[in-house]
């Protein structure tokens, strides 16, 4: 979350968003946004909705589940999809970014 | 545990924000590419 704070203007300067999504409650967002000054928009997700609409696993204990990222491009197709297999499986913005850089030039 | 794959539709979705202001994907249609990161959550 803190590489995403650093990278945000260049998600903004690519005309992208930046929307977390997680299953912590209305308050536990609201008080890591503000200790962690967060720029882009906090989805809690208490019932796993979209969680499991984007097929993130949820499994039986809380250490089990894994970050997911996807990129959906203006015409709302997913051009990125990434499923964690562990914590510190999480793709390097560049990579996302380059993608972006692709997408505006299409 | 389905999961979505790369260059079909996004599925649509809303939810109200931390400071309850709904967001709907299908509403940056056409306006912006929109990056979802799925949390495991903080604590």
């Amino acid at each position: 979350m803190a590489q995403l704070r650093q990278d945000h203007e260049h998600y903004q300067s690519r005309d992208a968003i930046v929307v977390a999504i997680g299953p912590d409650s209305k308050s536990d967002f609201q008080r890591y946004w503000e200790k962690n000054k967060l720029p882009f928009t906090g989805l809690p997700d208490e019932k796993h909705s979209v969680l499991k609409l984007y097929g993130q696993e949820v499994k039986l204990f809380k250490m089990g589940r894994q970050p997911a990222q996807m990129l959906i491009d203006k015409k709302g197709d997913l051009r990125f999809v990434h499923y964690g297999h562990s914590m510190s499986d999480i793709p390097g913005n560049e990579e996302i970014i380059a993608l972006l850089d692709k997408l505006e030039a299409e | 545990m389905p999961r979505v794959d790369l260059n079909t539709a996004a599925p649509d979705f809303e939810l109200p924000d931390f400071n309850g202001n709904l967001f709907r994907l299908s509403d940056y249609q056409g306006k912006k590419h929109v990056l979802l990161v799925l949390n495991r959550g903080f604590a």
